[in-house]
């Protein structure tokens, strides 16, 4: 497959030209985050929701059925915001793996993160059923059995992805800094291997496996405003690693020579992005499990209307991202009739497979 | 838990805790059920809350019900309950992997449906019953028996769950010892154990069950040169609830055919 180039020269987009084009995705995202409310397996009607929300945000008497009030301000607007906040993290993250590794099949999960957080999560599935059998001698007495695993799963999914993304850097390391090839190939061998223990475990637990399998697709379902601390965590420093570095983006695409000679001290900042978008990662896919494409496809579609300048272009997948996952999530929860859902990863590598392979035909 | 009154609008996030409180007579109870259960005799027209593994936080919370119940087991089943506890409603996980168990949970739902009469009534009719077949059996040689949860990949029930109390209960063994529910078991170990009997289960697991003598290897099971295969019904078999002591019985007869009651 030919690369889609990363101009080396100014970008030729003027920051003038880039305004409408910023304008629409940032309104686009505000007027997503409402409207993705409507839409749900319960029939509201548009005055319903927008009462909720309302009240939900102080400004407004919450309405007389409680029902309402959980459905809206509980679910949907939970679900809203975690999916606009993982998105976004999730093409941002892209952007600045993209640009690091100046190759254009990086992803957010390029140093074996997803495998990382799978691990991590299949062990807490797997790992609560051997504690829940050893509680249910005492607790069958009572006919009662406790969820143990179920608080451990978040936690343990990004201690899972913590820990890959170390073992990636660490094994990606030389003498002068991060390469790039060594990088990509770290993140395949830790990937490779953590995958080979997600199968081990499966293996062993053949109850666990279903939920294994489950959790890995990626999914919004069962997730509230509880798991907004553990995202914030990752997603803030993440975020500002990689706003902090936009500049180094820019000149890393003149190669790494060339940024050396303008003064950027290449590896450090190699391994400062890395950490930065990779800890973003590990945050949503804890929550959310795996959710493929986002941090592939946005990027490039955004580099078509915005140009290669990284300022723009971060900002730009931001908006792009949490837009694209919002209505992703949407349609996985209306799509299925009795109240059954389509894993939000499942959707997204529907909609973002095609649609790549098109863009990758198209180009000039 | 405490309810303050009987429980008037149940979702039971798993079939068999339907069975048990249609058998109770606490149908009325019923506010919502899974996709699956649609089958279930009597519950067709209740309106679906997505799935067992994915029950639909949106759908349940506008039934308003009163108590939600969950089976104990799968972890990605318990995160999504647990989120419904989150929101504030009432969630009970039970286990039913024996008879006792079933029989303790058909105690609490008689409990907590205002029914304890009508529940002890049925668990002495069925303790009596198991009773009985365990009787009726014990001057039998037990059969050894193999189930068969899923092949290709075959998959065993182990000692952990209901078909294993169903089997000693019907003058059988099962010649699988690993305490889990399900057993990963390979073709080696079977031709080892080699059962007096195997059992195919057919339904969600099993679809489709290809016939054994065209398997590679099974030729050479005993219970496949002597025909004892009996291809069983998931629900019926796996499924804890009211049907389990009529699955002992009936495995009863078909394993000793000379002393049918």
């Amino acid at each position: 497959m030919t690369a889609i180039p990363y101009s080396s020269s100014p970008s030729v987009h003027t920051s003038a030209r880039l305004w409408p084009a910023f304008a629409v995705l940032a309104l686009l995202w505000l007027v997503s985050l409402p409207l993705a409310c409507l839409p749900g397996p319960v029939s509201l009607s548009a005055g319903q929701v927008f009462h909720a929300l309302a009240a939900q945000l102080g400004l407004a008497a919450p309405p007389q059925e409680t029902a309402l009030m959980l459905v809206v301000g509980q679910i949907r607007l939970a679900r809203v915001c975690l999916a606009a906040l993982c998105g976004g993290a999730l093409a941002v993250a892209g952007v600045a793996l993209q640009g690091v590794l100046r190759n254009p099949l990086a992803d957010p999960f390029t140093l074996g993160i997803s495998a990382g957080a799978a691990c991590g999560a299949s062990m807490a599935l797997a790992l609560g059923g051997i504690i829940g059998a050893a509680l249910s001698g005492p607790l069958s007495a009572l006919h009662i059995s406790l969820p143990g695993s179920a608080a451990l799963v978040a936690p343990a999914a990004l201690l899972g992805a913590l820990l890959a993304l170390a073992g990636a850097l660490w094994l990606g390391r030389g003498d002068g800094g991060f390469r790039r090839e060594s990088v990509i190939l770290a993140g395949i061998a830790v990937a490779a291997f953590l995958g080979a223990l997600v199968a081990l475990i499966k293996a062993l637990n053949e109850e666990s496996v279903t939920s294994i399998v489950f959790w890995i697709m990626g999914s919004f379902q069962g997730r509230g405003w509880d798991s907004l601390p553990l995202l914030l965590a990752t997603l803030v420093p993440g975020l500002a690693a990689v706003v902090w570095g936009w500049r180094a983006l820019d000149v890393l695409t003149l190669g790494d020579e060339q940024a050396a000679q303008l003064g950027l001290h290449v590896g450090r900042a190699r391994l400062w992005l890395l950490a930065g978008a990779s800890c973003m990662t590990a945050g949503c896919v804890a929550i959310a499990g795996v959710i493929g494409f986002v941090g592939l496809v946005v990027p490039h579609v955004l580099r078509l209307v915005l140009g290669c300048g990284h300022g723009p272009l971060l900002a730009g997948a931001f908006f792009g991202g949490g837009v694209l996952l919002v209505w992703a999530d949407v349609l996985a929860r209306c799509v299925l009739d009795g109240g059954q859902e389509l894993p939000v990863g499942v959707v997204t590598a529907l909609l973002g497979g095609p649609f790549f392979a098109l863009l990758v035909r198209r180009r000039p | 838990m405490q309810l303050k009154a009987p429980a008037k609008r149940i979702i039971a996030l798993y079939g068999a805790f339907n069975e048990l409180l249609l058998a109770l007579g606490a149908g009325d109870s019923l506010a919502a059920r899974t996709v699956a259960d649609a089958d279930i005799p009597g519950l067709a027209h209740l309106p679906a809350i997505g799935t067992h593994m994915r029950p639909n936080a949106e759908l349940i919370v506008q039934q308003s019900p009163d108590l939600v119940i969950q089976l104990a087991g799968r972890n990605e089943a318990l995160l999504q309950t647990e989120a419904l506890r989150g929101l504030g409603l009432n969630v009970l996980i039970f286990e039913m992997n024996s008879f006792e168990q079933m029989f303790g949970v058909m105690e609490k739902l008689g409990q907590l449906t205002g029914r304890e009469a009508e529940a002890s009534k049925l668990i002495g009719a069925w303790q009596k019953r198991l009773a009985d077949l365990e009787a009726h059996y014990a001057n039998q040689e037990p059969v050894s028996v193999f189930y068969e949860v899923r092949y290709p990949n075959l998959l065993a029930a182990g000692r952990g769950g209901i078909v294993d109390d169903i089997m000693a209960h019907a003058g059988a063994r099962n010649v699988v010892t690993d305490e889990k529910k399900l057993v990963r078991f390979n073709e080696e170990a079977l031709l080892a154990a080699d059962p007096d009997a195997y059992l195919v289960q057919r339904g969600p697991m099993n679809p489709d069950p290809q016939p054994l003598d065209q398997r590679p290897h099974y030729k050479n099971l005993r219970a496949v040169r002597d025909g004892r295969v009996l291809t069983v019904d998931e629900d019926f078999f796996a499924r804890p609830g009211p049907r389990s002591v009529d699955a002992a019985e009936a495995l009863g007869r078909f394993l000793h055919p000379q002393a049918a009651r």
